[in-house]
């Protein structure tokens, strides 16, 4: 079981939070402010940890970077009312973290915090497998089952991030600033969809067992195990 | 109060320190005067007693008496003196009671201490006086009083102290005049500030014919002013804007949640009323997720996140992105790069900026039309520009546009939040590039930018196309 340190100074969001979690099936655990959180982390070394921005006592990003002094590996969501255009906000990026703008859903959290979990192990592999989906990254070429498909790049591309991740739900935001690597929130709010739209035009043939799939109001999940 | 205040005003001190440096001055300039004068009549005296005595000495012995005789006499002033003792130091002749001990019979002159015939002995005084011993045994004594250089220096001191009296005076008066006028016009500022922070925002300050540093100030707080007030107002407007567009969702969620808690009969029907006011929260969000974030990038002045962006990728990805949508739309969607450029910026906020005008070109323009996207660049000057085949913005609405929240009447049923161009035009700015909107019909927006580092205002090209400027 997952263990999870969130701290978060408003009560009832974390209600919220911890609720949800736990019926995910993770372990939770509450601090009220940054130096109660600071203890926390450093006493139980928790696997994740979702931290406030702004926080009585201490702030959010400085408890996560006296845990980085430390070399607390544990990667961690910031949440935050504050907007993202900030260089601080930027490093957390680079360091392996993610960032997460207040209002949020709270699948969009639980999906984030899944893919921190859960970091894809082996990069240096150059051939991906997920279920009858087959993907050379040389090569440039991927097959479903004796199937050649027929990629665009940018197809491709969302195919490898999406193996990469199988059986976890991708939101669209995620999608977005993973596949092509940008940080905004497009106007038109299909734009993802329309793109997956695409992708699974061709990798779900007439006949063949559904791969990708829609989850409603929140993203895309690529099955491998039916 | 007013007098304690004149007094520390910092004019007023430094008028007070002139002067005392003024005075400081003088008195140094007397002391070296007294020091010139005193020396120069001491060595005149000198020279006067010497040949004197030797005038006398070479005189024969039976008619030196009678000489010093003739000689005080024609003293009227008194300040001459002369002696003959013999060698025994008996008196033999002038006004010099005795000989002085102290006094050398070399021929050199010296300040020696003379007993006066006639005068008391705390009336002696202190004279320059030479003493020759004669070829018979006497010994001749001249001496000469140079108390007058004294007198001299006192009247020179006199006429200093009377001029600098009245200059320290006027350097007094001068600088508390000063003082009080500086005062005044800051107490004039201080009263229309107040008004200004008591909401009086069209209160500008005095800034006076002349072109003192006073004046200047002013007219640069005049300018600060102006700025603050067309900020202020265009926040109250956006304020009505907000609570306008936040009203319309917000309202119909809340309708939504009424109804069913009153009549959802089924797990069903409240599912889907829930997801309907979700939806409309989610509304309501995005507008002030984007006002935030508009305002966010408006205040970042700092440029830390700056670096070198290559604007020909960055056109090709968003142009990537888009494709699909356009693709369903039967829009054709092509990118036309003249040469690879980089820019000073930052990379998603240009990239958001293009995706903004690309994804208002693919929304406006109808089906079977084209967008195109284009990078140009001439010398140290790239453009950006996204043409399509829509309507295009009219010059009545090119201001508009940019305002936040505006959306044309023709397009009010279009989905979007109404802050799309505000944003370009924020980033843009931000950058120190220009936004240049083109005539109708036919959509035309671009995007004046200085390739590398240097990049602030852009003006060379702009001022060409005066005519489509809406910076």
């Amino acid at each position: 079981m997952n263990r999870i340190l969130l701290i978060e100074d408003d009560a009832e969001t974390a209600e919220a939070i911890v609720a949800e979690l736990t019926d995910r099936g993770f372990e939770v655990q509450w601090a009220g402010d940054g130096i109660d959180g600071l203890d926390h982390a450093r006493a139980s070394s928790p696997d994740a940890m979702i931290v406030d921005r702004m926080l009585p006592k201490m702030d959010g990003l400085t408890v996560i970077e006296a845990l980085r002094k430390d070399q607390f590996r544990t990667p961690v969501l910031v949440l935050s009312a504050l907007g993202a255009v900030d260089d601080r906000v930027r490093g957390l990026r680079m360091g392996g973290d993610d960032y997460l703008t207040k209002p949020f859903a709270i699948i969009e959290l639980v999906a984030r915090i899944e893919a921190l979990l859960r970091r894809p192990t082996d990069d240096r592999k150059t051939v991906l497998h997920a279920g009858p989906l087959e993907l050379d990254l040389i090569e440039r070429t991927a097959r479903r089952g004796d199937r050649e498909l027929d990629l665009l790049p940018r197809e491709f591309r969302l195919l490898e991030y999406m193996m990469r991740r199988n059986d976890q739900l991708l939101t669209r935001a995620m999608l977005l600033e993973e596949v092509w690597n940008y940080k905004f929130v497009p106007a038109t709010t299909n734009l993802i969809d329309v793109h997956m739209g695409r992708l699974r035009h061709k990798v779900d043939g007439p006949g063949e067992v559904q791969l990708i799939h829609n989850v409603r109001g929140s993203g895309f999940v690529l099955r491998s195990r039916q | 109060m007013h007098q304690v205040r004149l007094i520390r005003s910092s004019t007023f001190l430094w008028a007070l320190a002139v002067a005392a440096a003024f005075a400081l001055f003088v008195v140094g300039l007397f002391t070296f005067v007294y020091w010139k004068l005193d020396d120069y009549l001491i060595v005149r005296s000198d020279r006067m007693i010497t040949t004197q005595i030797q005038f006398i000495a070479d005189l024969p012995p039976a008619r030196r008496i009678g000489a010093i005789a003739d000689h005080l006499e024609q003293d009227s002033r008194g300040v001459q003196y002369a002696g003959l003792f013999d060698a025994a130091g008996t008196r033999l002749a002038g006004n010099i009671d005795q000989l002085p001990r102290e006094l050398g019979l070399g021929g050199v002159v010296q300040g020696v201490r003379l007993d006066l015939r006639g005068r008391p002995a705390d009336q002696v005084p202190i004279v320059r006086a030479i003493g020759k011993r004669l070829d018979g045994g006497d010994v001749l004594v001249m001496g000469r009083n140079v108390d007058e250089t004294r007198e001299i220096s006192s009247v020179v001191g006199e006429a200093l102290a009377l001029g600098l009296l009245p200059a320290f005076s006027l350097c007094l008066v001068a600088g508390a005049w000063l003082s009080v006028r500086a005062q005044k016009r800051v107490e004039e500022v201080n009263q229309r500030v107040q008004r200004i922070v008591a909401g009086e925002l069209r209160e500008r300050l005095p800034e006076g014919g002349t072109d003192d540093p006073f004046a200047r100030l002013a007219a640069i707080v005049n300018g600060m002013l102006d700025e603050m007030e067309t900020m202020i107002n265009a926040l109250a407007g956006v304020g009505n804007d907000i609570a306008h567009d936040l009203r319309t969702p917000l309202t119909r969620v809340r309708l939504a949640l009424e109804r069913g808690r009153t009549h959802a009969a089924t797990l069903e029907e409240l599912q889907d009323i829930t997801d309907k006011a979700i939806a409309g929260i989610d509304q309501s969000l995005a507008i002030v997720t984007a006002l935030l974030r508009l305002t966010e990038i408006e205040n970042n002045r700092r440029m830390a996140g700056f670096g070198e962006v290559a604007l020909d990728e960055i056109l090709r990805e968003v142009c990537d992105v888009y494709e699909p949508i356009a693709e369903d739309k039967l829009i054709g969607l092509g990118v036309v790069i003249a040469r690879n450029v980089q820019v000073w910026g930052d990379r998603d906020l240009l990239f958001e900026a293009v995706a903004n005008l690309v994804d208002n070109a693919v929304k406006f323009t109808p089906s079977g039309g084209r967008v195109e996207l284009a990078l140009e660049a001439e010398d140290d000057t790239a453009l950006v520009r996204v043409r399509d085949t829509g309507p295009g913005i009219s010059e009545q609405e090119r201001e508009a546009v940019l305002r936040r929240f505006y959306r044309s009447d023709t397009m009010r049923n279009t989905p979007g939040v109404g802050l799309g161009l505000s944003l370009v035009a924020a980033i843009v700015k931000l950058h120190g590039f220009r936004l240049i909107i083109g005539p109708a019909p036919g959509g035309q927006i671009e995007i004046l930018a200085r390739i590398g580092r240097t990049g602030r205002a852009v003006t060379r090209r702009s001022r060409t196309m005066v005519h489509a400027d809406a910076d």
